[in-house]
């Protein structure tokens, strides 16, 4: 008897010891078709001077870590114009870098951007492009911006997912895919 | 036939050849009320007995070391016989079922429970178990006096030992430490309940027997034992409820070839539910499944036995879709609504977001008892745990494969073994000594980085001494433990894979003593430690933690957690006042929690409140108290109490999560016999909550919910019919439908807790 209970003893630690196989030295590389949100890009065109552009650009390249590249969030705005602004949002850790807009166009249905401008910056953002919804809902990676008079503070430029509950003005619904704020200047 | 059960003891025997010891106990029916007069006595030796006095004790002196087959007898009651090893002097409890054919219920009082017996405990049995049947573990056991449950929704459940969960309180599943993704306060136990038809729970440190972890406590879940006679006995449960049209069935046959042959059981749960609802409005996709079965195979002849174990777990359950939070600009506009903005109807749908768990266990174990009494138990198990969470935001990307990936999936394989040896009680000590050891390994897959892949080899020995005498127990105990840990990382830029090795090594001691005052009156006291070591996510997570909008960052400088509990325990136990109140004190070194950072992280994604782990000195003290009192003959009232008070002594300010104060009374109505019904009863009960006044300020998103008062009410009976027997509740929860938030859900901020809820639960047994 006391063999078999050296016998159990030993089974078990062969059961312990053999079976482990070292999964878990091989760490999986990030998922290489899964694409983040590196950099959003506006450009503003002038509607009544098409040689006034000017593009600000929000971005991160190490996007888990909290260290934004800012130097190029800045948007510059004559007063007292219409400017029609166009969204871009890119994947820049891809090479060549991949346009996450035309994904977000897909899925219309349940996107909306929002555009809210600090207070005392004299300028009005309004969308003007729509979703594939019945009837058609906003959706805002298209929008005009009137400007005021000259000033400076900031924009906020947020991309809402809405799977339920979109109703094509009310930004609180769902969750925030992407939220970041550029320096203005009207002049 | 009469139901008979045989314990498989965890403790010493003896080779000291003198009969001087004493089988004192307590005999009850089911609903723990003293049966008079029950005789009981050696099946062997009819000389050796005693009669039940009013309250249902009784004491046989003169009792030799070694196994006992004991018999209890009592008009009206199935008669039933426990097998156990004497090595002093044993404290019994047998519950009696009526009728001619029912599973009674035997326990060896203290050891079977816990194998530290100084430190206080508590059980959930019998009528008590039946009544919570369908609901998860940490539901069942929040009517535990010292017991609460940190909730995430309806669904998803954990148990909170003296204001302690999740890597704090330690489960063990039939012998062996439940290994699974325990750290985040959405990860419930992989566990069904029905695998065990009584649960134990260990309130405080309890490192010495079970190893690192039990800070807050211990949760046991014991399958009965398997069969002893020949043929074949089973149940099944069917319940159902009306809140989130929620079925259960679950189902149990066991059998013995033969007299002497293998003894087997096969057990099965299949739960489902669709959206529950609040007074006022559903919550959508708060619906779950569940598939739960297990088997065991045992085999025992004269001193040696052997038993396998396999159990395998299920669940798919939806995330509330008012609490996805992208970032706190979200989160804050979720909280300040008064209802969530999603649709409200009823749905079996479950849709993103949703998380998928599979856990299995296999076990094998074997011991023997040597000619001397001694007995070696021998156990090793292998657990794989896997955990997928799929987010509601789908990646972009219009690659197929990886849109049907969950964002995150943490698999955790465990091997693990242990080898305890019972020496025998020589002059009134006993010793028991035993080694274990695990290994495991950690894979982390996801769209999205949260946690490393990690490997850990763990190994500790221990002793407990014992000493009895009379009404004198005495207990200390001594452990060691090691753990080395090595976590692969990949660079976020280079891609190189490197790797972290950490290792912690911690002694753990118990000491403790017991005194019967009186048959009635015991007084319990026990000073224990624990300890943890940091858990992967507190030392490296690094990154938005959706659940809760919050940009975490782990310390790989973290040290282990240390905990130092003294426990008192008053037991008193008549005929007609039945009560325990606990009280201790649980000095907590390098408690380690998250701290708000002043700077927020700014992201893509938004902004989120930075937080980081660290590490503070605490101290948790508190009272449970349950007491019965049985007013007429069939009117018994029972109170229970849970108070617990966290405080941060570095930070010098309260703890962040606590249990608030929770009061629990109740009128039990009950007969021996009425038309048809056996033992039927009528029961109402208030719980009460306060409003936790005792957190800290500025560090939660909302501030504590307002106490509740909440009334449920229950009538139920058993029912023989020829060899079977039928059990019967129907309960009604939340009665007047009354709309609260308890401050330990996380669902709190988004959306009130369930309202008014119909269960009707019914076990067949044959």
């Amino acid at each position: 008897m006391k063999k078999s209970a050296i016998a159990i003893i030993s089974a078990s630690f062969i059961l312990l010891w053999s079976a482990c196989k070292k999964e878990e030295k091989i760490v999986d590389p990030p998922a290489p078709d899964n694409e983040v949100i590196t950099t959003v890009r506006l450009i503003a065109v002038n509607a009544a001077d098409a040689t006034d552009v000017d593009t600000a650009q929000w971005r991160d390249l190490t996007p888990n870590d909290g260290n934004p590249d800012l130097s190029q969030a800045n948007l510059k705005l004559k007063a007292g114009a219409v400017y029609n602004m166009s969204l871009t949002f890119l994947d820049e850790t891809k090479n060549p870098a991949e346009d996450i807009t035309e994904e977000i166009h897909e899925r219309s249905i349940y996107h909306l951007i929002c555009y809210e401008p600090s207070s005392g910056l004299g300028i009005t953002v309004q969308r003007t492009d729509y979703d594939d919804n019945t009837p058609k809902l906003e959706l805002g990676l298209q929008a005009k911006a009137t400007t005021t008079s000259a000033a400076s503070g900031t924009l906020q430029v947020s991309l809402h997912h809405q799977p339920s509950g979109k109703n094509g003005t009310d930004c609180a619904i769902g969750s925030t895919d992407a939220e970041v704020t550029f320096n203005v200047t009207v002049e | 036939m009469a139901a008979v059960l045989m314990l498989l003891l965890a403790h010493a025997v003896v080779s000291a050849q003198d009969c001087a010891f004493r089988i004192t106990g307590t005999v009850t029916d089911d609903h723990f009320h003293p049966v008079t007069g029950a005789v009981v006595f050696l099946k062997f030796d009819a000389s050796r007995g005693a009669a039940t006095d009013t309250g249902g004790h009784f004491t046989i002196t003169g009792i030799c070391p070694g196994h006992v087959e004991l018999v209890c007898r009592a008009m009206g009651f199935t008669a039933v016989s426990l097998h156990a090893d004497i090595n002093g002097n044993t404290p019994v409890q047998i519950i009696l079922s009526a009728g001619a054919n029912q599973l009674a219920q035997v326990f060896i009082k203290g050891r079977r429970v816990t194998d530290l017996r100084t430190v206080s405990s508590t059980e959930l049995r019998g009528l008590e178990k039946f009544r919570t049947a369908g609901s998860s573990l940490g539901e069942a056991l929040k009517s535990l006096p010292g017991l609460n449950a940190i909730n995430n929704g309806p669904t998803i459940s954990k148990p909170v030992i003296h204001g302690l969960h999740s890597n704090r309180v330690l489960i063990l599943n039939n012998g062996v430490r439940q290994e699974g993704q325990q750290w985040g306060s959405e990860h419930a136990p992989e566990i069904d309940p029905f695998v065990a038809n009584e649960i134990s729970v260990v309130k405080g440190a309890a490192s010495v027997r079970y190893g690192a972890d039990a800070v807050g406590g211990v949760v046991l879940l014991n399958p009965d034992p398997l069969q002893e006679y020949k043929g074949i006995s089973g149940n099944v449960y069917l319940i159902g409820q009306s809140n989130g049209r929620m079925g259960t069935v679950s189902g149990t046959l066991q059998g013995r070839t033969d007299s002497n042959g293998l003894q087997w059981r096969v057990q099965g749960t299949a739960k489902r539910a669709g959206n529950f609802r609040t007074p006022g409005y559903y919550l959508k996709n708060t619906g779950m499944e569940e598939t739960d079965f297990s088997a065991q195979l045992g085999y025992h002849r004269k001193g040696f036995s052997l038993g396998a174990f396999y159990s395998y777990f299920h669940t798919r359950n939806g995330i509330f879709e008012g609490s996805h939070a992208g970032n706190i600009t979200d989160l804050t506009a979720a909280i300040s609504r008064s209802r969530p903005l999603t649709e409200s109807v009823f749905s079996y749908h479950i849709g993103r977001s949703y998380q998928t768990v599979n856990h299995g266990l296999a076990k094998l174990s074997g011991s023997y008892q040597f000619a001397n009494e001694s007995k070696i138990e021998v156990t090793a198990a292998r657990q794989g745990d896997l955990r997928e969470e799929y987010d509601i935001s789908l990646p972009y990307t219009n690659d197929p494969t990886l849109l049907s990936k969950p964002q995150v999936s943490f698999k955790l394989i465990t091997h693990s073994a242990e080898v305890v040896y019972h020496t025998g009680t020589h002059r009134r000590f006993s010793t028991d000594v035993g080694i274990s050891g695990n290994t495991q390994g950690n894979v982390f897959r996801g769209i999205r980085y949260l946690i490393p892949n990690f490997r850990t080899y763990s190994g500790g020995a221990f002793a407990v001494e014992r000493y009895e005498k009379d009404r004198l127990l005495l207990e200390a105990g001594l452990r060691y433990d090691y753990r080395w840990q090595r976590v692969y990382q990949r660079d976020t830029r280079t891609l190189d894979v490197y790797n972290t090795t950490l290792t912690f090594a911690n002694p753990s001691g118990t000491v403790g003593a017991s005194w019967h005052f009186t048959d009635k009156l015991q007084v319990s006291g026990n000073i224990g430690t624990a300890w943890r070591a940091p858990s992967v996510n507190e030392l490296y997570i690094h990154g938005v933690h959706f659940s809760d909008a919050t940009y975490q960052d782990g310390d790989s400088t973290l040290r282990a957690e240390r905990a130092l509990n003294a426990s008192l325990t008053v037991k008193y136990d008549a005929r007609k006042l039945r009560g325990t109140i606990d009280v201790y004190r649980n000095h907590i070194g390098n408690y380690i929690y998250e701290t708000p950072q002043a700077q927020p992280v700014t992201l893509l994604s938004g902004t989120f409140p930075a937080f980081r782990f660290t590490q503070d000195n605490v101290v948790i003290s508190g009272l449970d108290g349950a007491l019965q009192y049985d007013l007429f003959s069939s009117v018994t009232l029972q109170s229970r109490v849970t108070l617990v008070r966290g405080y941060n002594k570095t930070a010098d300010d309260w703890l962040i999560y606590m249990p608030a104060d929770r009061y629990e009374h109740g009128v039990v109505f009950n007969l021996h016999q009425w038309h048809f019904m056996d033992e039927p009863y009528i029961s109402v009960e208030n719980v009460t909550v306060l409003h936790q006044s005792r957190a800290p300020q500025g560090l939660d998103y909302a501030a504590p919910p307002p106490g509740y008062s909440l009334f449920n009410a229950g009538v139920g009976f058993r029912s023989d019919i020829g060899k079977k027997q039928v059990r019967f509740d129907f309960t009604v929860a939340n009665i007047t439908d009354k709309p609260y938030r308890d401050y330990l859900d996380r669902f709190r901020y988004y959306a009130d807790n369930i309202g008014i809820n119909f269960i009707i639960k019914t076990k067949l047994s044959f």
